[in-house]
């Protein structure tokens, strides 16, 4: 891990202002520390010359003013590094979600979208602990321990040289430590990592050990993963914890050893107990901000574990590979005009999908696209819909359509319902809302929500996060609403439904398929991608993907 | 930060995170060890230097220069050992949690635990009671290694300066008090604001990530963004105003400590002056810079105290979580054994085929007032193979979960004539077995995850049971019966789950089996092929199959229909498909 990464400036501002604002902070608080090391070692020198209350109450004011004062500094900078925090995550988020957009929704699936979002709210947050806890000790690494080893050279060359001789032993010692444990850390990670999933395991599959009467032999089960768990552990933790270990020894056993060596000089009278005090006073300190930098420096790593995974999105400088072409302005009236694709093929990754696929959808029909399971029937929608690019053409009406071209001209449900927090008419006008302020036409909706077999869904339905509230075939007939409001609302001549009745049972999909009827009926060209028979019954028009063979 | 506004039951589960202390005490000595090490360490330098400045005799010198050594030294080395000893005391503690969360768990599971029926609800359970070792770790430990060093220092203190003693008291107990009762405030004020925002954010991206097709399919993606930019701007200037307080307790903890070094210096200069009483002149300045610098030493350690602050809020969540989610008694819904071995049916039904009749069954789940399922008359007899279909909604999973005996019942539930509330609900599922929804497979191999349902099996019938289920050949290619599943079964598919679930149940030779929504992760295309290899491989003479699915299964493969009502209550429609006849009566 780099101690601060280039990016984190590079893709957020704030991170530089914070980091602007946070040194001078940290030279202010340097500067207080030295402060307050020299008086107070300035009223003690006079307390042991028994010089009276009254001479020192000015010292003594002065040292008070100075302890407000560094109150005053920890607070700020305590107060920066959780601005610079909020801000910093703000606009990391941004970035990141702006990109993901740019990239498109294949290359979107092509990651864990869990994991993604994951990242971008929940992870982003241990960027946190990285700006309150580690970055401002950094800070003051870089800037309050040169200045202060020079004021100690200043002071008394002995100690200056002491410091300067322990300071760099403890990275040195810390990335030996490293080294030499790392292999048996990454030896016992793996085994660490299942066993600490293990009591998830138990506790998940519980109604399945119940069912074949397991659940008491799971006691001992628990006690030895758990035991095994604590062993592994601990051979990895003894082991980590030297480099702690280290890092305290360095620190106290220098200040041991300034403390020796100026007494030992007090005694010949080489030099004076106020300058004896001050260095001690300020030993400590030199040492405080490394130590602090690597005990924090886990909570940090987490940090910025989470800002590397964001980091290697943005990077990814790779321009998408479809261009977003202008719209082209396309109207075709219904009822006039077939969907052609000719000799179109589709890649997915390295994997040719569609090997030049010729098929031509008529207006008014119903056509259902078939094929048996991984043979590429959404990767052909997907390319359809311009998500995926592919070679070939596809024309309307005779008018060829541009792979990156938006498609006002085409309405969609997929396999997935993908509903929105929202009521049930809101998820069934979506898009639709923002074109017209008038909001979701209630009529229409209920129509759609007819046409797709959901009549007995209530419009004003609240849903949850993601469409959360309703049943698998409920929310499946909510997406083919959506799909069918859009097709009447802006009169789009192609509706496509990806396995609309995979959820359903048999009257529900005789429903949707009426309202196909009537869509059709209407001019539309309608492609369903189906493997239910009733589907294939009901259409004009069924053709068939072929599995490629691949060599 | 008061234990009295605990919950008694949080209260319990508390006292499982706190190890024996047999196991904790050597860790809290050590720390205590290497806390005082670190102010004896300031104290003894202090007093070396002072002392060496009056030039006394060397051997006076010589013990101070042996003691400021030792003190580095076993300053470290203490809290090395602080650190390997506490943290095993917390490991060997968690068998002990996790072994008296599991028993509570078990007698509610599945049925019990409906509210964590998404994944991600049992995963943050199992972390939150893995997170309660952060209280003997973070909370107690550094509490009492920072109270008593700093309680030492005080009593040593006062010996030498009463008044400088007596400072230090009242400004550690205000640091303490003050920076506990603002950063308590600030940060339970900043949840209340910071939570719902932060929420609605998660929720947000979530949406756009998951649904990126629809919101660009549907042009729908630009106000989206926009909206979730408002949302983002929202958070950050909730977050912004609430920075102001968060650096308070630090100020505070600061501010105090500058105050105890000033007034030890008030009140250690006239004591100077005044000459003391117990020691030589020549002992006595070196004494008094002692005290002075003693609480700077002193407030470094008591910088533990608000992160054991912020950790015990933390902690106090998790076990507030854990005690909610895990009741304290079984829900009157969840079934509870009725112990009495002279109603226990004898071999012939443990054993050998089963009759299962209900008779105007209804089941509820913990928490619901309605009834899940309601009115279910049926009977299942050897060789049959019912299809039970029924909009979602209409109590088909609530069923399963009820003849498994993880709900109880009203209404009449016969297994051989006798009523299952009266048999052990081990007896009940030796009779009556369930592929579930969603089988769930161990992290383990193929044979441990088929093993446990008869640990005396082969691997060649093993294989048999394999090849019976259409997995022969996938689990040839995937290196045969050793091959991992992977966590949670990700390494096998929604079809390849409950093909192995299935082999499970053939394995436990159930004479009464539940298969329910086998096809619901499953893709469309294969959900047939899975439903016809299913209802062939558990056809039996012996044993009756109920297979629930909303999605239509040929008429050759079943005996009969019964077709669940929308609303719980209504008639159970049973359709006749040769063995059963009509009406809503038994066959």
């Amino acid at each position: 891990m780099r101690p601060l990464d280039p990016r984190l400036l590079r893709y957020a501002h704030a991170a530089r202002r914070f980091l602007l604002v946070g040194a001078l902070l940290g030279l202010a608080q340097t500067l207080v520390v030295i402060a307050f090391a020299w008086l107070l070692t300035r009223a003690i020198t006079f307390t042991v010359a028994g010089e009276p209350l009254r001479t020192i109450a000015p010292t003594l004011a002065a040292l008070a003013g100075v302890v407000v004062l560094r109150s005053v500094l920890i607070w700020l900078l305590e107060v920066a590094a959780n601005r610079g925090a909020a801000q910093v995550k703000s606009q990391l988020r941004a970035k990141v979600i702006a990109r993901l957009a740019e990239r498109g929704p294949d290359w979107v699936a092509s990651r864990q979208s869990a994991r993604l979002s994951t990242v971008v709210t929940t992870g982003l947050d241990a960027l946190d602990n990285y700006f309150a806890r580690y970055l401002p000790q950094l800070l003051l690494t870089l800037i309050a321990t040169p200045i202060l080893i020079i004021v100690i050279l200043s002071q008394d060359l002995i100690s200056g040289l002491i410091v300067i001789v322990v300071i760099p032993l403890i990275p040195l010692f810390m990335i030996l430590i490293g080294r030499v444990t790392q292999s048996v850390q990454q030896e016992q990670w793996q085994a660490m990592q299942r066993l600490s999933t293990g009591f998830l395991d138990v506790v998940g599959g519980l109604g399945t050990l119940k069912i074949y009467g397991r659940e008491r032999r799971q006691f001992d089960r628990i006690r030895s993963i758990t035991e095994e768990y604590r062993t592994r552990t601990m051979k990895v933790l003894r082991v980590s914890f030297l480099s702690g270990f280290v890092l305290e020894l360095a620190a106290s056993l220098s200040v041991a050893i300034i403390a020796v060596s100026i007494g030992l000089r007090l005694i010949d009278g080489a030099l004076l107990l106020g300058v004896g005090l001050f260095v001690l006073l300020l030993a400590p300190e030199v040492f405080l901000p490394v130590r602090q930098v690597g005990a924090q420096f886990h909570a940090a790593a987490d940090g910025l574990a989470a800002a590397e995974e964001l980091f290697a999105i943005l990077d990814d400088e790779m321009t998408p590979e479809v261009s977003q072409a202008d719209a082209v302005a396309h109207t075709v009236q219904l009822g006039v005009g077939s969907l052609v694709l000719n000799g179109v093929s589709v890649r997915h990754g390295d994997t040719l999908v569609i090997d030049h696929l010729h098929a031509e959808f008529a207006p008014g029909q119903l056509s259902v696209l078939r094929g048996v399971s991984g043979v590429g029937k959404s990767t052909l929608v997907a390319a359809l819909l311009g998500f995926v690019p592919f070679t070939g053409t596809l024309t309307l009406d005779g008018v060829t359509v541009p792979a990156g071209a938006t498609r006002g001209w085409l309405a969609w449900a997929g396999q997935r319902p993908g509903l929105f927090r929202g009521t049930v008419a809101n998820n069934v006008a979506l898009g639709a809302a923002s074109v017209d302020s008038t909001g979701p036409d209630h009529r229409l909706v209920v129509q759609s929500l007819r046409w797709a077999g959901a009549a007995e869904v209530s419009p004003a339905t609240v849903l949850g996060v993601n469409g959360e509230g309703l049943s698998g075939g409920q929310a499946q007939r909510i997406a083919a609403a959506r799909a069918i409001y859009r097709a009447l609302a802006t009169d789009c001549h192609v509706l496509i439904l990806d396995e609309p009745s995979s959820a359903l049972d048999s009257d529900a999909e005789a429903g949707l398929l009426v309202g196909l009827r009537h869509l059709a009926d209407q001019g539309r060209v309608v492609i369903v991608v189906s493997h239910r028979a009733a589907v294939a019954a009901a259409a004009d028009n069924v053709i068939e993907l072929q599995e490629l063979t691949h060599v | 930060m008061s234990e009295a506004t605990l919950h008694p039951h949080t209260r319990d589960v508390l006292r499982l995170a706190q190890p024996h202390p047999r196991w904790f005490v050597p860790g809290l000595l050590a720390g205590i060890g290497s806390a005082v090490m670190a102010v004896a360490l300031l104290a003894c330098s202090a007093w070396l230097i002072t002392v060496a400045a009056e030039m006394p005799s060397l051997a006076v010198l010589g013990l101070a220069v042996v003691g400021v050594r030792a003190f580095a030294i076993f300053r470290s080395v203490f809290r090395y050992l602080e650190r390997v000893s506490s943290h095993d005391a917390a490991f060997r503690q968690l068998a002990e949690l996790r072994l008296g969360m599991f028993r509570r768990i078990v007698p509610i599971a599945p049925a019990g635990l409906a509210s964590t029926g998404r994944g991600d609800l049992l995963t943050r359970l199992v972390r939150d009671v893995d997170d309660l070792q952060d209280l003997p770790l973070r909370v107690v430990q550094p509490l009492l290694v920072a109270g008593t060093t700093a309680l030492l220092s005080v009593v040593g203190i006062w010996l030498i300066v009463p008044a400088a003693g007596l400072t230090l008291l009242v400004c550690l107990l205000l640091a303490g008090i003050l920076g506990t009762l603002f950063s308590g405030t600030l940060s339970a004020r900043a949840d209340r604001e910071l939570a719902p925002l932060r929420g609605s954010l998660a929720d947000e991206v979530l949406e756009i990530i998951e649904n990126l097709d629809v919101l660009t399919a549907f042009d729908a993606l630009t106000p989206r963004l926009e909206q979730l930019a408002r949302t983002d701007a929202r958070l950050r200037q909730a977050t912004l105003r609430r920075s102001v307080g968060i650096g308070v307790q630090s100020a505070v903890v600061a501010l105090f400590a500058g105050a105890a070094t000033l007034g030890a210096l008030y009140f250690g200069v006239p004591a100077l002056d005044s000459g003391g009483g117990l020691l030589s002149p020549v002992l006595l300045g070196p004494t008094v810079i002692v005290a002075v610098l003693v609480p700077m030493a002193v407030f470094e350690v008591f910088g533990m105290i608000p992160l054991a602050g912020s950790a015990w809020r933390q902690v106090r969540v998790s076990a507030t979580r854990v005690a909610d989610i895990v009741p304290a008694a079984v829900p009157g819904e969840i079934p509870v054994d009725v112990v009495d071995p002279l109603t226990l049916c004898a071999s012939d039904c443990a054993s050998g085929p089963v009759v299962l009749e209900l008779a105007d069954l209804a089941a509820r789940w913990p928490g619901q007032h309605e009834p899940g399922v309601a009115g279910v008359t049926l009977r299942l007899a050897p060789g049959d193979r019912v299809h039970l279909a029924g909009p979602s909604g209409a109590g088909k999973t609530t069923l399963a979960q009820t003849l498994e005996r993880f709900l109880d019942y009203t209404g009449s539930y016969r297994l051989n004539g006798v009523e299952a509330r009266l048999l052990a609900q081990s007896e009940v599922r030796r009779m009556v077995g369930l592929c579930e929804q969603r089988p769930w497979l161990f992290d383990d191999s193929i044979r441990q995850n088929l093993l446990f349902a008869r640990d005396t099996t082969t691997d060649a019938e093993l294989e048999a049971v394999l090849a019976r289920v259409g997995l022969a050949e996938w689990s040839r290619a995937r290196g045969g019966l050793d091959a991992r599943v992977g966590e949670r079964g990700a390494l096998v598919s929604g079809g390849q789950a409950q093909r192995i679930a299935l082999a499970r149940a053939l394995l436990a030779d159930f004479p009464v089996l539940i298969v329910d929504e086998p096809t619901a992760n499953v893709d469309s295309a294969g959900a047939d092929a899975l439903v016809r290899d299913i209802l062939t491989a558990a056809a039996d003479a012996h044993r009756a199959v109920l297979l629930i699915s909303h999605t239509p299964v040929p008429d050759e493969l079943v005996t009969a229909r019964v077709t669940l009502p929308a609303r719980a209550g209504g008639p159970t429609v049973i359709s006749p498909c040769g063995a059963v006849r009509g009406g809503a009566a038994i066959s």
